[in-house]
């Protein structure tokens, strides 16, 4: 049997059949009886179909909880006891979705598991979820999200309708979790739609639509949500009990696939997950593995090595870490950044206005009209202006499918861009972030400027990275409106916004502003004002220390490497290489005054600054470029760069590997645990979400805290111990050794 | 294929000098593949002798039926090469084996008696019609491969890695094309099939175009060294100079019955005696050529010809890799192979490489007083094809 005849291909899509079919459509019949279990309604129809109707009460989109289980089973046994049924639809009643996926408490509570335990799971789900292609013909309609337990659930049914809504999506996100299915989804997927196309699907845990699903042939048809209970039931009339027995024995055997495709196949997609993940993820080559394998095998000895495989990586540290991470994302998006809440939830902002068109103020802007709110863009500068609206326009317009702007969004997201030379402009807005020039004076003189032309309740805020707050606020006549608003560049793709609070900033202000950066799409984090804030702060002693040890001879292309190796999304040259050295050298000073006992301003980089080694912007700075700008690619380190360095050299140290790592990490968790000592921040998680959001912090290691509590107070005290001659900057804070004490945890 | 009165025969072949795809120094950037094309229709059927009136078809190969390719192209061709009304056109895809395949084709009519005369020709304008744009393969051919198929250069990683064949080996073969080609660019024996069209240069100036673009005559193992693998970054073996260069270019063939030969007294180059197309797995297109010469030489029309038997051959060079792998596993001498050198030289415009390939190997044929010559070649998805020629004493 080849996978030409595999389930159902021979067949014409369904959607061909139904042209011209729509007049003929009947209402649908009556229930003739009626049964409601908490999860689920079985209706059984006079025309002899039966209808199981999901809702799962207090979840917002169903999810599959134990109660679902044991109600679909339930439904299952009475089906069973009466007349039989001609066919079986399963769908949701609830909006917008069939199953968004397993509930994640059960997922958290597999931590605590041993494997065998956790097959367990697996086995009595895939048992339930079996039984769906055991007797009559079963048909999912998918309308809204249906994606990893939902997904499988729709892939156990015998067949499946999607609506092509825009809400719906199909996909298997448990990658991102650091787990494959485990409800026999790479076993069913791989059978319906091919390995190669499977392990697409789930090892890059992307979503697709209802006719992108069609194409895949994970879905037997798309059609439009108002039609699409009654496909089901045509599906149903279409199929007689031998087509579906005969379906049913081509999924349960091996899949044929030709040697020399399964041995390119392999060796290609490894290559790409492993350049994809820089091997620190177990699960992608888990997933790949127990595909290719599991078509070896029948569909029953496939389930069991999915099964064993999914005890495996429940056990990771990985998943714990991402699976903490998830719900860390999950828990900012219901934190309102305010201790107490707020006497009522803040007002949404109803016309927001930028001051300021250079490149974070484009993006800002940008980020506005992409999440379809309209904005308002000053600048005196009438030139810069009109320059920075093409790009907003591309940027808010981008198709990422297509790679290019879509120009009939771009032409409608137009309208929406207000553009003025004035602050005249702002009299309507209840939001102005202020994104001019780094300069204080500057600032604050355009800070003035706002507060006049605003209405009494206007919000300001300031997007800045190296100016105090307070210093800031003293332009301001009433600063209880005010707050820093920190954008992270590129705004499209970095999440992460850090709201400032300065000494006279209102609750209310927080609130209205975390709030506008959620619906921005944004993770907002709340610190309170301090130099550096909370990312830069924890950046510097990381950037700081790598340049000690360039001066003490250590290869800049191995101190990267080895924070690579880290997880981190480059090393700190290159960091330093991207940011500009010129740009690090102002904000170096900024944080040495405040830290100067643990950063000083070193001479290192003024040295390169004034021998015109900028970096990628200049096209040389601790590496040499090919080119300049983004595309500039590094091609190595020249004499010149060496020369400078010996300079300002420092004893050599012995610098192992290891030793690099720590000494480029700990100072950065020293800094943090000052951080939360100073309570900065409201709690250790926020210094985690921040790293990764703002940093690239490797999520696969949970984040900075995270990290710290993987490796245990005991032993970051031993690693730190031969480091203590470097100075304070290396030596524990009062609160670590409190915690060697307390044996309390960097994330409580 | 019998000997008799319905015996294929190529009486004229010829080709453009072939281009580099590339948007400011190529060729031509101003010249559209269906002028190329035109232009080689024309020079085969005067170069030929052939009475236009008794030519039945343009059977023309290209793999991107599209813009100044597209509305079947070959019709266009035909009326553009202003022969009669009554020849007839059609355009014909086997990706990089089309103008092969359309040779194959016209072959195949003579034989069965059910046409004669006929131009075969193949264009390809990388630069124009850029082979990825405007293709939306189903996701179901994926089920039984894999997406990564579709990078050829993928293939020929796979290929290389999977066979034991080094980035030197790759680099080395390709070095020995690029003198080949060099060498026989100038000793002057690509000028009897050249068709000069007059292009630009890198500077923009026209430019009657007699030399190919991608050879370089001064070319080290020390230059392609320095390359970046492009298909695989840092750990892969297959770089731009082991891989064909995108190409623009044309070539073209008046194919006919022996016996129309003979009453119209043109003087034949070489006979069709066999010809096979087969399907590979497509994540192996590279060793295309081997399945279908295996199978062209048990073709009874074949019959007592081994491949020791074989003077010459075209293999056509996608990749060093693959082309070094079929060169292994059938056997081949080397010394025999690509004598002027391939595509990694001269160019590799997908369409055209076919009829290119072919014209090649009858000059270098007709030249070397050999008798039987092989033109075969890899094709995208995992087919190969190949063609069996047999000189004709009156070429000589």
């Amino acid at each position: 049997m080849g996978l030409s005849t595999f389930g159902g291909r021979e067949e014409l899509p369904l959607h061909y059949r139904f042209s011209g079919s729509r007049q003929a459509r009947i209402n649908p019949p009556m229930p003739a009886s009626v049964r409601e279990l908490a999860t689920l309604t079985i209706e059984r129809a006079a025309d002899g179909i039966a209808t199981i109707s999901f809702a799962v009460r207090d979840h917002r989109q169903n999810v599959i909880t134990r109660q679902v289980f044991s109600d679909l089973s339930e439904a299952l046994d009475d089906l069973g006891r009466g007349p039989r049924p001609v066919g079986v639809i399963l769908r949701s009643t609830k909006e917008g979705t069939f199953f968004a996926g397993a509930d994640l408490d059960r997922i958290d509570a597999l931590g605590s598991m041993p494997a065998a335990e956790v097959e367990q799971v697996c086995d009595t789900g895939k048992a339930i979820f079996g039984r769906l292609s055991a007797s009559w013909p079963t048909v999912a309609v998918i309308d809204g999200t249906c994606l990893g337990g939902g997904l499988e659930l729709a892939l156990a049914c015998d067949f499946r309708v999607a609506t092509n809504a825009a809400h719906t999506s199909l996909g298997f996100p448990e990658v991102k979790l650091g787990l494959l299915p485990g409800w026999g989804g790479t076993v069913r997927a791989s059978r319906l739609i091919g390995p190669g196309p499977a392990i697409e699907l789930i090892a890059s845990g992307e979503a697709i639509d209802g006719p992108a699903a069609e194409r895949l042939t994970l879905v037997d048809a798309c059609v439009p949500p108002d039609v699409a209970l009654e496909s089901a039931g045509r599906i149903i009339a279409m199929r007689s009990g031998a087509a579906v027995a005969e379906r049913r024995r081509r999924l349960a055997e091996p899949v044929v696939l030709d040697p020399a495709e399964r041995d390119f196949l392999e060796a290609t997609t490894a290559v790409v997950i492993l350049g994809r993940t820089g091997g620190h993820y177990p699960a992608p080559p888990a997933i790949l593995e127990a595909i290719l394998a599991g078509a070896m095998l029948d569909a029953e000895a496939a389930s069991h090595l999915e099964s064993k495989t999914f005890a495996r990586l429940a056990a990771t540290p990985v998943h714990r870490s991402l699976l903490r991470v998830f719900r860390l994302g999950e828990r900012n998006r219901r934190d309102p950044g305010v201790g107490r809440a707020v006497a009522e939830a803040p007002s949404p902002i109803s016309r927001a206005a930028v001051v300021g068109a250079g490149i974070m103020g484009a993006g800002i802007a940008a980020r506005h009209l992409r999440s379809g709110l309209g904005v308002t863009l000053v600048d005196i500068d009438a030139d810069a202006l009109a320059r920075s609206v093409p790009g907003i326009l591309e940027e808010a317009a981008w198709d990422r499918g297509a790679k290019r702007a879509d120009p009939d969004a771009a032409m409608a997201l137009a309208g929406r861009l207000q553009t003025a030379t004035s602050l005249e402009a702002l009299a309507g807005a209840d939001l102005v972030i202020e994104s001019v020039l780094e300069r204080t004076d500057l600032k604050q003189k355009v800070l003035a400027d706002i507060e006049r032309a605003v209405s009494p309740t206007a919000i300001i805020g300031t997007n800045t990275s190296t100016n105090p707050i307070a210093k800031l606020a003293e332009a301001i006549s009433e600063p209880s409106r005010f707050c820093g608003m920190h954008f992270f560049n590129p705004v499209r793709r970095m999440i992460l916004v850090e709201v400032i609070r300065g000494p006279a900033t209102s609750d209310a202000t927080v609130a209205a502003v975390v709030a506008h950066a959620k619906r921005l799409g944004k993770c907002p984090v709340v610190v309170r004002d301090s130099p550096g804030f909370l990312v830069n702060r924890v950046l510097m002693p990381y950037l700081h220390e790598s340049i000690e040890m360039v001066r003490e001879g250590v290869e800049p292309a191995r101190i990267d490497r080895v924070a690579r190796r880290f997880g981190m999304p480059m090393g700190p040259i290159e960091l330093y290489d991207m940011i500009g050295l010129d740009t690090a050298f102002y904000a170096g000073l900024v944080l040495s005054a405040a830290y100067g006992d643990r950063i000083d301003a070193s001479p290192l980089i003024p040295a390169f600054v004034k021998a015109g080694r900028l970096g990628r912007k200049s096209g040389v700075g601790f590496y040499r470029f090919r080119g300049t700008g983004p595309k500039a690619r590094i091609v190595g380190v020249d004499d010149d760069a060496a020369r400078i360095v010996s300079r300002y050299a420092l004893p050599p140290r012995d610098n192992t590997d290891r030793t690099i790592a720590d000494r480029l990490l700990l100072p950065m968790l020293l800094e943090a645990l000052r951080v939360l000592d100073e309570g900065i921040v409201r709690e250790p998680s926020d210094i985690d979400l921040a790293v990764i959001h703002a940093l690239g912090f490797p999520a696969f290691r949970g984040g900075l805290m995270a990290w710290a509590d993987s490796l245990g107070v005991d032993e970051i005290l031993r690693r730190l111990e031969p480091l203590a001659d470097l100075g304070v900057r290396m030596q524990p804070t009062a609160s670590l050794l409190e915690r060697a004490a307390s044996g309390r945890k960097f994330t409580e | 294929m019998a000997k008799d009165t319905t015996t294929p025969v190529i009486v004229a072949c010829c080709r453009t000098v072939i281009g580099r795809a590339h948007a400011e120094k190529g060729l031509y950037r101003n010249v559209r593949g269906d002028e190329l094309a035109a232009a080689v229709v024309r020079a085969a059927v005067e170069r030929s002798g052939v009475d236009p009136d008794t030519i039945e078809d343009v059977v023309l190969g290209a793999t991107q039926q599209r813009g100044e390719l597209g509305g079947n192209v070959a019709r266009c061709v035909a009326l553009m090469a202003d022969l009669p009304f009554s020849t007839a056109g059609t355009t014909v895809n086997r990706l990089c084996g089309s103008s092969l395949e359309a040779l194959a084709r016209a072959a195949h009519a003579i034989a069965a008696g059910a046409a004669d005369v006929q131009v075969v020709a193949g264009v390809e304008h990388m630069h124009h019609l850029p082979m990825e744009s405007a293709v939306d393969i189903h996701p179901r051919v994926f089920a039984r491969s894999s997406r990564g198929m579709l990078s050829m250069g993928l293939t020929a990683e796979h290929l290389a890695a999977s066979h034991g064949i080094s980035r030197r080996a790759q680099e080395e073969y390709a070095v020995e094309s690029h003198r080949r080609a060099a060498a026989a660019t100038a000793a002057g024996l690509f000028e009897d099939e050249i068709v000069p069209v007059v292009g630009h240069d890198e500077q923009g100036a026209i430019i009657e175009a007699w030399i190919d673009q991608s050879i370089r005559a001064d070319t080290t193992l020390e230059a392609m060294a320095a390359l970046e693998p492009v298909f695989l970054p840092t750990i892969g073996t297959v770089t731009a100079a082991t891989s064909a260069p995108l190409s623009d270019g044309a070539a073209a063939m008046v194919v006919m019955s022996e016996a129309e030969a003979t009453r119209q007294k043109l003087e034949p180059l070489a006979r069709v005696v066999a010809t096979a197309v087969i399907g590979v797995p497509p994540a192996a297109m590279g060793t295309g050529p081997i399945a279908a010469t295996r199978k062209l030489l048990s073709r009874p029309a074949a019959a007592g010809i081994a491949l020791a038997d074989i003077d010459l051959v075209e293999l056509n060079e996608a990749f060093a890799a693959q082309a070094i792998h079929c060169i292994r596993e059938l056997g081949l001498d080397a010394a025999r192979v690509n004598v002027r050198g391939g595509s990694l030289a001269i160019g590799h415009p997908l369409g055209a490489s076919g009829a290119r390939i072919t014209t090649t190997l009858l000059h270098a044929l007709r030249d070397s007083g050999g008798r039987y010559g092989l033109a075969t070649m890899c094709i995208g998805l995992g087919q190969g094809i190949a063609v069996l020629f047999e000189r004709m004493e009156s070429s000589r």
